[in-house]
């Protein structure tokens, strides 16, 4: 990598500052918005069929309506330092708004004292402040809509959550599957395994297995690897489950009651609104069941959920969003 | 906690699944090691045959043609860390590394480019159990062992040609000397960086074998680092294993049915309102296999440590 030198970080400050006057400058005059300048920079491949992948698809989508320029890095480094350094690279090449998609508060806060004029937003929620945002991830909420109707398909009364790590992202994930299922009949026990790592996915197909030798036969799963074991697992003993972040529903189309899918599109397209009417600040982008949602798998024969917990599950889930309900979020 | 649940056959029968790439690993390992070659670059060459054996079964629709392109990518890497410990002599502990990461980056790279258009997560068909006639009625050890995939059988068979082919044959005798004493198999005419090339070739085969046994045997897709570290247990498996093939092969089964048996406690134990935390679980077949060692090798009393280890040979020239 070659190093920047001082008169590059000048000059590219220089054409920031133009830059911003020439997107007042145009609105103020009330015409067209200019497109804005994104970069996206991802710690996984943009095919990994989860998190990286539905930021690109979503970034994407936005470049295609004409909203934004897209580019984008995959397979960044993701400590502090490496991370910061590829934040900072774009946000000296002129981007107009870094979104750095993993949990890199650090390497955001860092990039942001360099160049406290560049919006940049880092995922999974922390702290905010100048013009570093984060947008939330909040998986739990759709994960008790799928505890819902885990409770209308278990003949074990047993359900399962499987997780790569018992952080907060899974924490809470796994306690509201279980708490959805148990809304529905207090009876139901929920039993969980952690995996140990983000990637195994022989581990995770073995965890799950362990999970089915305690009667569970409905699950969640946090975490790629584990959710690609667990997947493997469901089709050789014919359980059923949801899928991770991605739609999954086709990896195991008998198998796959749903995924719980997020579409990171709305938060993207808030964020670029924000950075082009020249509103931006540093927040904290969560739009809820929004952009977390429970999406169902047709071919999974809907003769195997009861007409009644679906009708449940579409009454709690208008609930959440109307504001009326909330999801408990419990973190260790 | 129903005790009978958590030790049945099924604890058996997966975690020898979830043993036997390690365990193939930690035998090529041995195998290099015993020539006096430090291979830490285990990591990536399974890693690497795992791509190569999951990208060539998803595009022939052939498993066999998977696991040839396994093997033969971890032939490469085995050829490449040999030309840089053994001709160029460079440091084996940090080449070993730097194979890992090269590895890791170029896979990542690979896979995205390989499979970028697929709009679903690609997938290779599951083997067929095989039921070996007769030996799976077997009570008990039949539905651990004789039901499982072709590729444990041909791993199982594996293991034993490893220590045949170092302990029964002439070539395996070079490879020990050239391991203990480089310079006295060197006054006796045999070629000792031939021999470790070739040892090398050995390893990198076993460890792209193992990582097409994990993709195409167990887990039937590919992800990024899929073989999450077992390239390094496998390395500490050697020394467990006092640097014998088969006691390699034992402790990984032992580290692997103990790694599937602390997911079993784990999901009886309470789940997530449990108050032991996870990872007092997760550091069960460590603690185990340290413990093992430690024990063997006090009641031992002295290294199995191959002499040579990580010394690249300087032939001596007398004038």
């Amino acid at each position: 990598m070659r190093r920047l030198r001082v008169p590059a970080l000048l000059s590219a400050a220089a054409a920031l500052v133009v830059a911003g006057a020439a997107l007042a400058g145009s609105q103020g005059s009330g015409s067209a918005q200019a497109k804005v300048k994104v970069a996206l920079v991802l710690p996984c491949p943009t095919n990994d069929g989860s998190w990286c992948q539905q930021a690109f698809v979503a970034a994407k989508q936005l470049q295609k309506e004409g909203l934004i320029d897209l580019s984008y890095t995959s397979n960044a480094p993701q400590d502090t330092a490496g991370a910061s350094q590829v934040i900072e690279r774009y946000a000296a090449n002129g981007a107009q708004l870094v979104i750095a998609d993993s949990a890199w508060q650090d390497a955001a806060f860092a990039a942001a004292k360099k160049f406290p004029k560049v919006p940049i937003v880092y995922a999974g929620g922390g702290k905010v402040g100048g013009n570093v945002s984060t947008f939330e991830e909040p998986i739990y909420q759709p994960a008790y809509l799928a505890g819902i109707l885990a409770a209308g398909i278990t003949k074990t009364k047993v359900v399962g959550a499987l997780a790569a790590f018992d952080i907060p992202l899974c924490h809470a994930q796994a306690v509201a599957f279980i708490k959805g299922a148990q809304s529905v009949d207090a009876g139901i026990k929920g039993v969980t395994s952690y995996v140990g790592d983000w990637n195994d996915v022989a581990k995770g197909k073995n965890a799950a297995l362990a999970l089915a030798s305690q009667k569970a036969d409905v699950f969640t799963v946090c975490g790629g690897g584990p959710a690609s074991g667990l997947i493997s697992a469901l089709k050789e003993k014919n359980l059923s489950g949801f899928g991770y972040v991605g739609n999954q529903n086709g990896l195991a189309p008998k198998q796959m009651v749903g995924s719980l899918v997020y579409n990171l599109y709305p938060i993207f397209k808030a964020i670029v609104q924000d950075v082009a009417n020249g509103k931006y600040k540093g927040k904290d982008y969560d739009l809820g069941l929004q952009s977390f949602k429970l999406m169902l798998n047709p071919k999974y024969s809907v003769a195997r959920i009861p007409q009644k917990s679906l009708a449940k599950e579409k009454q709690v889930a208008s609930s959440i969003l109307a504001g009326s309900f909330k999801v408990p979020y419990v973190i260790k | 906690m129903n005790w009978s649940d958590i030790v049945g056959l099924g604890l058996f029968a997966s975690g020898l699944q979830l043993a036997m790439p390690t365990a193939l690993a930690a035998v090529g390992e041995a195998f290099s090691e015993r020539a006096g070659v430090l291979n830490l670059g285990l990591e990536g060459m399974m890693l690497g045959g795992a791509l190569a054996a999951f990208a060539a079964d998803y595009h022939s629709g052939s498993a066999a043609v998977g696991v040839l392109a396994g093997v033969g990518v971890g032939v490469l890497l085995g050829a490449l860390k040999a030309f840089l410990s053994v001709t160029l002599k460079t440091e084996q502990v940090i080449n070993g590394i730097v194979l890992v990461i090269f590895v890791q980056g170029v896979t990542a790279f690979a896979y995205e480019r390989l499979f970028g258009s697929a709009g679903t997560q690609p997938e290779i068909p599951a083997l067929q159990t095989v039921r070996v006639p007769g030996l799976a009625s077997v009570p008990w050890v039949g539905p651990v062992v004789f039901e499982q995939n072709v590729l444990f059988y041909v791993s199982l068979a594996l293991v034993p040609a490893v220590w045949l082919l170092l302990q029964r044959t002439s070539f395996g005798l070079a490879v020990r000397a050239v391991g203990e004493s480089p310079a006295a198999a060197d006054s006796v005419a045999v070629r000792v960086d031939l021999v470790r090339w070739l040892a090398l070739l050995v390893c990198g085969a076993m460890a792209g074998f193992a990582g097409a046994v994990l993709v195409i045997g167990d887990v039937t897709l590919f992800g990024t680092n899929v073989t999450a570290g077992r390239g390094w247990v496998a390395v500490a498996l050697v020394i467990f294993g006092r640097w014998n093939p088969l006691i390699v092969f034992g402790g990984a089964l032992l580290f692997g049915i103990t790694d599937a048996l602390q997911l079993r406690i784990q999901a009886a134990s309470g789940g997530s309102n449990s108050a032991v935390p996870f990872e007092v679980f997760q550091a069960l077949p460590y603690v185990l296999t340290l413990a093992v060692m430690v024990l063997a090798t006090v009641a031992q009393r002295r290294s199995a440590q191959p002499a040579a280890l990580g010394i690249p040979f300087r032939k001596e020239v007398i004038e």
